[in-house]
């Protein structure tokens, strides 16, 4: 009677969590040592057991001996029958397994339980013994995991395909062997042991294209029975779909079929996944959103937060094909779920009439306060589009943003907000006065370093071609007076910036700049001396040179650092230019030449695959009348050695080769050089654009790897000849044994108009442009291959290896005419092209 | 009052003794282990094992005495950990290959390192000498020999002839042992 009662007494405390409130590692382990004693007593050591993995997943660390000494006296417990404690202990040897030493003990009771009678223990069992098993040991128990997988009872086979699909990083080549085990589970008529089964398949054969090809094939054909597998199959499909976008329509077949699926879940998943498919068009997408349409008036509120969430995200690319849903997102706007009502909300917002704007931004504002931070960068990306699509209505906008900058919020949501606001200011010049007087107000108590500095700067770019650039003065100067050394410089430099581009205020600048001269930061003093002085010469050259272009250059680059300004892109450029320079001078035979000055050197690119026995790069070195094509060769075998290495060139007629200079002798890993030196065609009329087919000819010899000294004197016959050239058979009578000649057939060196450019940074691209004058341009156009505005930008300033100004390299989504300005030194003109 | 409780003991059958089967790999430890498990396996029947990596926990009633008998593994490098279960051990069942001649030495020195262990200093030893069905096989006189019992002193033990596959001699060392474990107590 008495224990009766201490025993109730006992769950009590244990059920109301008091158990665990004050659990202590060391005194856990000490009763740990109740496992060694016979008999078992079940019910305590099942409690110990709890208390060790409660503490083990607060994240309590365990030392290996501590360990491994709980983990012996755990095995003691295989002793007791009793089945609540059995599975105790298995989830206990999944969580030691990892810390624990000779964790492989109870590999044979483990064994024995997976195999046994008792149903309970057998897939818990198998999960643990995987846990404890490496590739060495798997194979002595491959035979039961193979039966495992084919159990009839389906947790049994799920649990061997998911310890296998585990296993599968640490000894993969094991697994593959269980592929037939695993067909056939995959065939089962359990819900979850098809999907693991397929899993599983598709794991093994991941990283062979064609495998999943088929595996896919086989499975969409077979109409899979578990919605989980075809999601999964769905999600395959995805991505076979977008490594390849060219195949045929099988797939997308498939994923329609999906959508017309008796499970909610496999509905979904093929509806989000044609939605986020980047080759969808609104031919694919209607019957996505018909199905995202009906989920939003589903009593399931995962169902309405999934299919609003998702209908978001087609907003922001095509709101065309959302605008039949309206009627259904306006009655989610007043939906319980805050989270789905937000996204209602951005979703209309995208969607909607400019008339309806200033209704939804009052709804918005009602609750926006309610939820979290990351739907409220939402609700700001979404005004953000906004704000491009109609931009008569920034006024609104800019208010209800500003007010949502008062209140509280984390960075990522404030930087959200600023984003949008620097937007707006850069797109719309009618919103720029009001957009930056916003700004002016926000950093005025701005806990972030980072935004705080952007701001500043934007200010510095924007102000003074304001109408009153006086009135930022004051706003830019309290930052200097009041805030982070970060900050003060980045004021420091916004200030200069109006003293160079508005003349009235030069003077009161400079008194600024002067005060900033005190500041206890060195390069808050550093910058105020600097600008004070370009600012005192009056040049404006001088000013627009190294205030404005330092500027622009600085732009875009994380401004963390304080020295950041100081160290200016340009000069980097210039060492590696004069390093590589002085290198071509140093060669006695191509110093020799008329060269004259280098004009540019281009970055090397691979002639070789990188892993290949012999690597050569190419440096393209241009002169006024001559290329100079530097092959950088390494060999990377250590037992070999190269003498005589040429790279002999086919010449493009126009072309002109000048002198060659071969390598003497490549060693191991020591890089050596190959120079070719080849004059440009005169005529200014023809294209400077060749193609050089390039081969690399050399002899091998057979050498010490340790030493690097040759075997013999001759050369040695090897099977590296990839070129079966005629000359090979000439050379090798005439030569009598003495050399073998090889040669290694190298990636085409092409010679573009790229590398007679050079970007400059021009700080001021209109007037530039406008300084050329009219007989200066040409206009041309051209048809380009590429699918999207991001596309061809990105390739264009590539292709041209110039520098985009002003920022236009950034394309704004959705618009069909962009605006690409491009500055060039070579021939001194400027490019302006309209796509 | 004593009296009575051990009166009690005796009648619920006390708490089970404690019983090691040691040996080197291939002895044929398992199969002793499951011979005694499934006393219906008949005579003459193969029992068919896998080396046991770790241990096999089995209960094993003989004559209303109830048996905890662990099997553990006799591979090298499962030897080790045969300490990590010493205590609170009643009886070790020794087992030898009586056809392995090679490793009777190794065999030998397993015993006596384990034999000097303080937590086995009142356990009963039982040396079986197995598989005398194979031909060569010691005698049980040349196994008791090889592995120096004589030496033994102060320790209850005896040594058994047996063939574990054919299940010959098991049970009358089963019944020296309950006996040697009754008397002890």
């Amino acid at each position: 009677m008495n224990s009766m009662k201490r025993d109730k007494k006992d769950e009590e405390e244990g059920g109301g969590g008091g158990l665990f409130s004050s659990l202590d590692k060391t005194t856990v382990l000490q009763e740990a040592r109740l496992f060694n004693e016979t008999p078992v007593n079940p019910r305590k050591c099942t409690q110990i057991l709890t208390k060790i993995l409660y503490l083990l997943m607060q994240g309590e660390e365990l030392g290996t001996r501590e360990a491994t000494d709980t983990f012996f006296a755990m095995t003691k417990l295989f002793q007791s029958k009793d089945i609540v404690l059995r599975r105790m202990v298995y989830l206990g040897i999944k969580e030691l397994s990892t810390v624990a030493e000779d964790v492989i003990i109870v590999t044979s009771s483990l064994t024995k339980d997976m195999t046994g009678k008792e149903d309970l223990y057998r897939a818990a069992a198998i999960r643990a013994l995987c846990s404890i098993t490496d590739s060495s040991m798997l194979q002595s128990i491959e035979r039961y995991m193979k039966q495992a997988i084919v159990d009839k009872s389906p947790s049994v086979s799920s649990a061997g395909l998911v310890s296998s699909l585990h296993l599968m990083a640490s000894s993969g080549e094991i697994i593959r062997r269980w592929v037939n085990e695993a067909q056939e589970a995959a065939n089962s008529d359990n819900m979850l042991v098809q999907y693991h089964a397929i899993g599983l398949l598709y794991a093994v054969r991941k990283t062979d294209r064609l495998a999943v090809i088929k595996l896919v094939s086989k499975y969409t054909s077979l109409a899979v029975r578990s919605p989980f597998a075809t999601c999964m199959l769905i999600r395959i499909a995805c991505r076979l779909m977008e490594d390849d976008p060219d195949n045929d329509s099988t797939y997308q077949d498939f994923l329609e079929s999906c959508l017309r699926h008796k499970s909610e879940m496999v509905i979904y998943e093929a509806a989000h996944a044609i939605v986020n498919l980047k080759r969808t068009g609104a031919r694919e997408l209607s019957p996505a959103v018909s199905v995202l349409q009906l989920f939003c008036s589903s009593p399931k509120a995962t169902l309405r937060f999934a299919a609003v969430r998702t209908l978001n995200k087609v907003a922001m690319r095509q709101p065309t094909a959302v605008t039949a849903c309206n009627l259904d997102l306006e009655n989610l706007i007043s939906d319980s779920n805050r989270s789905v009502a937000t996204l209602a909300i951005t979703t209309l917002l995208k969607t909607g009439a400019e008339s309806s704007i200033d209704r939804l931004m009052k709804q918005i504002a009602s609750f926006v306060s309610e939820i979290s931070d990351e739907f409220k960068v939402v609700v700001v990306q979404a005004i953000r589009a906004l704000c491009v699509k109609f931009p008569r209505k920034h006024g609104v906008l800019m208010t209800f943003l500003s007010s949502l900058l008062r209140e509280e919020g984390g960075l990522d949501y404030k930087a959200a907000i600023a984003d949008t606001l620097i937007t707006i200011i850069e797109e719309n010049p009618e919103a720029k006065e009001t957009g930056l007087a916003h700004l002016c107000e926000f950093i005025e108590d701005c806990e972030h370093t980072a935004l705080a500095v952007r701001i500043l700067h934007l200010l510095g770019k924007e102000g003074p071609r304001t109408n009153k650039p006086s009135r930022y003065i004051r706003f830019i100067y309290n930052r200097v007076i009041l805030e982070n050394a970060c900050v003060r410089a980045a004021a420091v430099s916004a200030l200069a910036r109006f003293g160079a581009l508005v003349d009235e205020l030069t003077t009161n600048i400079l008194v600024l700049l002067c005060r900033c001269e005190m500041d206890s930061d060195d390069e808050v003093r550093d910058r105020a001396a600097y600008y004070r002085c370009i600012l005192e010469n009056q040049d404006r050259s001088l000013s627009s040179h190294f205030i404005l272009n330092e500027f622009q250059e600085g732009e875009g680059e994380p401004r963390e650092g304080m020295l950041m300004t100081e160290k200016k892109p340009s000069a980097v450029t210039k060492t590696r230019q004069e390093t590589l320079a002085q290198q071509l001078l140093n060669i006695p035979a191509l110093a020799a030449l008329p060269l004259g000055q280098l004009f540019k050197s281009s970055m090397p690119t691979d002639l070789t695959e990188s892993e290949t026995e012999y690597v050569v790069q190419c440096i393209k070195h241009v002169f006024p009348q001559h290329v100079v094509l530097q092959f950088e060769c390494r060999n990377t075998l250590p037992d070999q050695l190269l003498e005589n290495v040429r790279i002999s060139l086919e010449i493009p007629a126009g072309f002109e080769l000048v002198s060659e200079i071969p390598c003497p002798r490549l060693e191991y890993n020591t890089p050596g050089n190959v120079y070719s030196c080849i004059r440009l065609p005169d005529d200014p009329q023809l294209a400077m654009e060749g193609t050089f087919e390039a081969t690399m000819k050399f002899v091998v010899k057979d050498c010490d790897p340790n030493t690097g000294l040759p075997d013999s004197d001759y050369g040695y016959d090897d099977e590296y000849i990839v070129r079966n050239d005629p000359e090979v058979y000439f050379l090798f009578p005439l030569r009598f044994l003495e050399y073998f000649w090889f040669y290694l057939q190298l990636e085409e060196v092409e010679v573009a108009t790229g590398d007679f450019l050079v970007k400059v940074i021009e700080g001021d691209f209109q007037s530039a442009w406008d300084g050329l004058g009219e007989e200066n341009q040409v206009t041309e156009t051209f048809e380009l291959p590429y699918k999207s505005l991001e596309e061809a930008v990105t390739k264009i300033v590539k292709f041209l290896s110039l520098h985009p100004s002003e920022r236009s390299d950034r394309v704004q989504a959705g618009k069909t005419t962009h605006t690409l300005y491009l500055s060039v030194a070579s021939l001194r003109f400027l490019l302006t092209s309209f796509l | 009052m004593g009296g009575l409780l051990s009166y009690f003991k005796s009648l619920f059958g006390s708490r089970e003794m404690r019983i090691l089967i040691l040996g080197l790999d291939g002895a044929g430890k398992t199969t002793i282990l499951y011979r005694q498990v499934s006393p219906e396996i008949l005579v003459g029947e193969v029992v068919t094992t896998i080396p046991t990596i770790g241990f096999n926990v089995e209960q094993v009633t003989y004559k209303n005495l109830k048996f905890q008998v662990w099997d553990l593994g006799g591979q090298t490098s499962i030897r080790p950990y045969w300490r990590c279960y010493y205590s609170n051990t009643d009886a070790v069942i020794y087992v030898v290959d009586s056809a392995d001649r090679d490793r009777i030495g190794i065999s030998k020195q397993e015993l006596v390192s384990m034999l000097e262990e303080e937590e086995l200093r009142g356990a009963v030893l039982v040396v079986l000498a197995n598989k005398q069905d194979l031909s060569g096989a010691m005698s049980v006189a040349e196994v008791h020999q090889a592995l120096g019992l004589d030496a033994l002193r102060a320790r209850t033990f005896q040594i058994f002839k047996t063939s574990a596959t054919k299940g010959e001699g098991l049970d009358t060392a089963m019944e020296w042992l309950a006996n040697a474990l009754t008397n002890k107590k």
